[in-house]
């Protein structure tokens, strides 16, 4: 019973890095450029999330679009106004200014909202419900299917739409593309835009569950890129899939050898599937 | 010709730093702490320089060897009772042993892969030493106050002036140019018959060397370490941060990064911590996108005005 009970835990957390990871694997897979600041954003959709809900009163799970659509146009000007100038220059010096921007981000916040451990409560967090001995908190549930909804939609506008057909074929070949009469620089900045509106809600479901503080997002871009990298890069299923594979593997590591080494996990999981598969879980490329 | 251009800026050099050694003399404690504090992140720049610079392989994590170093030499100072001239070599020559033990797996992943292991390796690295109980924990270590700080700073200037001097020796030597050609085309310099495996990983164990020297120095200057305060990343960011500002894979640049980010940080952090990490980030952006092959080339090729700066941006933009 009690592995069945970290198995519906892990799966529940893992729908969320699978959400945090769907950003960051497509701002990767679209424009090779590993986003360091992606925690950050996560953090900024978290502060959001907070502050409507603790100035105003919205619900957290209301204000989700309005978070979604702040950090997509916050992320929209990131790309078309910055990282645009640079984009095409090598890997190093791309990862180097997203990592600028995650230490500006973060210590602005800090002077800004201050370092202090913020939490978004609702009257609903505390409740759950139990089936067949198997606890399950109503948030933890409800978060878990807002990333459901949530990556399908986004998934849906990458195969269906006309804006996706851009992306993908922006990401395939750059020239090509523009050739087309495809508005390349626009289409960066909306894919940039996308990721950080996917880590903004990412970061508002974030905050009903764990704390809130401004370097939270440190230790979640790790994650987001080893889950990117165990589904196997560029494949948005395999974002996914990774997800459900971290969360699982954290819970049960939690449960079964102690809470101390959840960072040690992620990267032992990163380095394993190095070794064993550099394509990922579910990637083809050779 | 080539020796003698090789001999002024050694000259040069040295007078420097006779100048510094005799410093301490006339200057104000206060001068005397910020000296040791750019010494130590002059050499951490350059030991990063070593990795990152010369072979290419941009480490995120360089704050895991000087986290090792710093804790070595406080336990074995604080619970064994070693004297500290035994306790610091022990701390660099574990640092040394852990990198080129670590690097032998990691270096194998390219760019990204190897940028994130390495963070991961730092992150994992404080969550040990959070875990285990001979380094104190989360409380941390407390060694004797040194009522001088004079030892420490004639020891991080030996350390500096040791990491600069192979930061030299690698910008002219077989070795050296083994590891350039790994970092221009690795398959190339494999195809040429370097043993890049091993080129990769003495670079490294060099890197982590010289950060944990200047680790067991830094714990026992400060007195006191405890694993937030040790395993930082904004280290590695001033690491990478000094020596790409100034001039990655060039000897002078990590210098003149160094000198230029210790002295703003100085005068900013008595307004506030956060807003030196702020310019810290700005410094970065504005970096990468006007002079990414840093100060030092700028100033060799005496290109000041803004239109050649932004010929960068004409370059990579979308």
């Amino acid at each position: 019973m009690l592995a069945l009970q970290v198995l519906i835990n892990g799966i529940l957390l893992g729908g969320l890095y699978g959400l945090m990871a769907l950003g960051m694997s497509l701002i990767w897979g679209v424009m090779n450029i590993v986003n360091i600041a992606h925690g950050a954003l996560i953090m900024l959709g978290a502060y959001v999330t907070f502050w409507l809900f603790t100035l105003w009163g919205w619900d957290p799970f209301v204000s989700l679009p309005a978070t979604i659509a702040l950090l997509f146009v916050y992320g929209y000007c990131l790309q078309r106004f910055l990282l645009n100038l640079i984009v095409r220059a090598q890997l190093f010096l791309t990862l180097l200014i997203t990592f600028g921007v995650e230490v500006v981000m973060v210590n602005l916040v800090r002077i800004f909202w201050s370092s202090d451990l913020r939490q978004v409560t609702p009257t609903y967090a505390g409740a759950n419900f139990a089936v067949g001995g198997i606890t399950i908190p109503y948030v933890r549930l409800w978060v878990f299917l807002t990333t459901v909804i949530l990556s399908v939609l986004f998934l849906l506008l990458l195969e269906k739409t006309r804006l996706g057909r851009a992306i993908r074929a922006t990401s395939e070949e750059l020239r090509a593309a523009r050739l087309t009469g495809i508005p390349v620089a626009h289409i960066y900045a909306v894919t940039f835009g996308l990721g950080a509106a996917l880590a903004g809600a990412a970061g508002g479901l974030w905050g009903m569950l764990f704390p809130i503080t401004p370097i939270m997002g440190g230790g979640l871009t790790l994650k987001s890129f080893v889950v990117a990298v165990l589904g196997g890069l560029g494949t948005m299923m395999g974002a996914i899939v990774g997800g459900l594979v971290l969360g699982l593997a954290e819970s049960f590591t939690a449960t079964y050898l102690g809470p101390t080494y959840p960072n040690a996990i992620s990267f032992g999981l990163l380095v394993l599937i190095l070794i064993l598969r550099p394509t990922g879980l579910v990637g083809r490329r050779a | 010709m080539r020796l003698a251009s090789r001999r002024v800026p050694l000259v040069v050099g040295a007078l420097i730093v006779a100048a510094l050694a005799l410093a301490p003399a006339g200057l104000s404690p206060f001068l005397v702490q910020f000296l040791i504090n750019l010494f130590m992140l002059a050499a951490l720049a350059e030991s990063w320089n070593i990795i990152g610079g010369f072979t290419g392989y941009a480490s995120f994590g360089n704050v895991a060897f000087f986290g090792i170093g710093a804790y070595t030499t406080a336990v074995l100072l604080t619970v064994a009772e070693w004297p500290f001239a035994l306790a610091l070599p022990a701390g660099g020559l574990l640092a040394m042993a852990f990198a080129g033990l670590i690097g032998m797996p990691i270096l194998r992943l390219k760019g990204h892969y190897f940028a994130i292991a390495t963070l991961g390796v730092a992150e994992t690295m404080r969550e040990i030493v959070y875990n285990l109980k001979i380094t104190g924990g989360g409380t941390g270590l407390t060694m004797p106050i040194t009522r001088s700080p004079l030892p420490f700073f004639y020891l991080m200037l030996a350390i500096l002036v040791a990491a600069t001097l192979v930061n030299w020796w690698l910008s002219a030597s077989r070795f050296g140019y083994g590891l350039i050609a790994i970092r221009e085309d690795e398959d190339a310099a494999m195809a040429m018959g370097i043993n890049t495996a091993f080129y990769k990983t003495v670079a490294f164990a060099l890197s982590g060397a010289f950060a944990g020297l200047v680790g067991g120095v830094f714990a026992y200057w400060i007195t006191f370490i405890d694993p937030e305060g040790v395993f930082r990343v904004i280290v590695t960011i001033q690491m990478i941060i000094m020596a790409v500002f100034g001039g990655m894979g060039t000897v002078v640049g990590p210098l003149l990064g160094a000198l230029v980010l210790a002295s703003v940080s100085e005068l900013l952090s008595t307004q506030l911590v956060s807003l030196a990490e702020l310019f810290n980030g700005l410094i970065v952006i504005l970096v990468v996108l006007f002079m990414p092959k840093g100060l030092a080339e700028v100033i060799r090729k005496r290109e000041f005005s803004l239109k050649k700066l932004a010929r960068n941006l004409r370059e990579y933009r979308v």
